[in-house]
């Protein structure tokens, strides 16, 4: 699949997502467009070592979860139609994804702990790759560490961390308020093999998931994106766009 | 032998024979686990001190179909509540959770390390049962429960405990065991007051003496181990025969044994008064052993004793 393909469903994705969280104006939309391409690389793009039938993915930032949906529904893990009752009552998809859901792999909400839950996953099944998506202000959780010690210790290269550093936390950016930089030497000090990559690029994505994965990898990504107004403004974490005029703009954004 | 190295030495054997059984050693050591390490060291996990990981790890071990013991202070079992609920309560994936030193067993370590607080947070969680088992064979029969019938158990046990437990059998059946018996069955002793003590762990070996001290004073006394803490035992029969009901705990009184027993009654309709007896609402900061603070905080037998011929007056 080439990259204007894949452009085109991340776009599509984007779009599902911005429709059915806006529908009801529920969860978190601003973090969930951040790790799209991220997805979209691993579950479409042939070139890739990811195989969604037998390859697990996790969320560590579950509240960005929901990014999944519109892929599993395309690949018939549920209804489409589960889609249209994202967060109501009837519907299996709920804000925080959790292992009820199928294709989903682990009870969502906490940060800092399903990268621990994942080393318990990839040391019991040392044959299966486990890839894990974090949020960049999920690393302030202390457990993240105390799991990297493990994870390097028992040198589980079977769970890739993929950390999706949009640089934004609730309530602002993260190297304004806390730094996590450097980053990269961080991980590397305690995985080694880290790379820092454009998570919305799908050459870099491509070329990360098809040769020697490297247990770490830092996804650059823009919070929002794919809606211009919501790009990188930290404020519409926890807000989602509800005026006729914000919606019908992003639509066309995603159209 | 110590509660916890007859666990461990209990499940090495069962581990030997199965290799989905894995011991977390969270930076404790026993001499039980040293055999363990040596010649199952597949099956042995330090995961150093770092409950909120090994809580997490132990729950992703669990959902691929390992049989987990997770071994650490039992001051530090708040320490990772939140993994203990999201991971394992939450998700319902079982392990065992072996919690060495409640109470003021670590005394005088002083109140950082000394949870008097860990029944009432712990009994909050969903999807968890809580032992206090009050000998080796209750022990035992908790290593085989745990293998044969995996799910989320919260096992506290005592670095220290009144060995004159150790003749009894170790049944789990029921949750709560009368252990000694009132001297009197006889019906025509209507006016007086029929007392049962409840209590667990620790605090029954000075229970016991009170039950000793109130017999020979005439009052018909029995004393119950109630050692299953979550799901709650208590049933509408269970102090048919009583008048006043008495329990007696190494925790503060908020949540915690006390008001286990409270909730037990009231949700069974059994109006009958109910004194609890525990640790003052208060962090000890004094140096002295554990029997030192408990002698100081209103749990000595003699003051246990006061209360009680208080409340039945």
């Amino acid at each position: 699949m080439n990259n204007k393909e894949l452009e085109k469903i991340a776009k599509s994705v984007r779009k599902t997502l911005f429709e059915i969280k806006t529908r009801d104006g529920i969860g978190h939309l601003h973090s969930s467009l951040s790790c799209v391409d991220i997805l979209v690389s691993l579950f479409y793009d042939d070139r890739t070592n990811f195989n969604h039938e037998k390859d697990i993915v996790l969320f560590g930032k579950a509240h960005g979860s929901p990014s999944i949906y519109p892929i599993l529904a395309d690949l018939e893990y549920f209804p489409k139609e589960e889609l249209d009752k994202y967060c109501r009552p009837g519907g299996i998809l709920r804000l925080h994804s959790d292992a009820s859901i199928p294709g989903c792999h682990f009870v969502g909400g906490s940060l800092g702990n399903g990268i621990g839950y994942a080393s318990g996953l990839a040391l019991a099944n040392r044959d299966k790759n486990y890839y894990i998506i974090m949020g960049d202000s999920e690393l302030y959780e202390g457990s993240v560490w105390e799991s990297l010690i493990f994870i390097s210790h028992h040198n589980l290269t079977n769970l890739k961390i993929i950390v999706d550093r949009n640089g934004l936390g609730t309530i602002g950016e993260t190297e304004k308020m806390l730094k996590l930089e450097p980053l990269e030497d961080k991980f590397k000090s305690f995985v080694g093999d880290v790379k820092t990559i454009n998570g919305h690029d799908f050459d870099a994505l491509r070329d990360i998931f098809s040769n020697d994965i490297p247990q770490a990898i830092i996804a650059d990504t823009i919070k929002g994106k794919g809606v211009s107004y919501m790009e990188g403004k930290w404020k519409y974490h926890v807000v989602i766009p509800s005026s006729e005029e914000d919606i019908k703009t992003g639509l066309e954004e995603l159209s | 032998m110590t509660q916890r190295d007859t666990f461990i030495e209990e499940l090495f054997k069962i581990a030997k024979d199965d290799k989905d059984v894995i011991m977390m050693s969270v930076d404790m050591g026993a001499s039980s686990l040293d055999q363990w390490r040596e010649e199952l060291p597949e099956q042995f996990l330090f995961t150093g001190i770092s409950e909120q990981h090994s809580i997490n790890l132990a729950a992703g071990l669990s959902a691929s179909g390992k049989k987990v013991y997770v071994y650490f202070m039992a001051a530090w079992s708040a320490r990772c509540f939140e993994q203990i609920r999201y991971s394992c309560a939450l998700p319902n994936n079982p392990i065992t959770i072996l919690s060495n030193g409640v109470g003021l067993g670590y005394a005088p370590a002083g109140p950082a390390h000394e949870p008097n607080e860990d029944i009432a947070y712990m009994r909050s969680l969903l999807n968890i049962e809580i032992h206090c088992p009050r000998n080796i064979p209750a022990t035992k029969e908790l290593v085989k429960l745990s293998y044969k019938e995996p799910k989320l158990r919260y096992i506290r046990l005592e670095r220290k405990y009144d060995t004159r437990f150790d003749l009894d059998a170790g049944s789990l059946h029921g949750g709560i065991e009368l252990l000694k018996p009132g001297l009197y069955n006889n019906k025509n002793r209507t006016n007086k007051p029929k007392v049962a003590l409840v209590s667990c762990g620790y605090m029954l070996g000075r229970s016991a003496d009170v039950w000793e001290r109130l017999q020979s004073d005439d009052v018909e006394t029995c004393l119950f181990d109630m050692y299953q803490i979550k799901p709650n035992p208590i049933n509408n029969n269970t102090f048919n025969d009583f008048t006043h009901i008495i329990s007696i705990e190494e925790q503060t009184l908020s949540g915690g044994f006390g008001s286990t027993v409270l909730e037990g009654m009231s949700d069974n309709s059994i109006n009958k008064p109910l004194l609890r007896i525990g640790l003052p609402e208060r962090y000890i900061f004094e140096n002295g052993d554990r029997d030192y603070h408990l002698d100081n905080n209103g749990l000595s037998v003699d003051s246990i004793y006061s209360k009680v011929e208080e409340f039945i007056k």
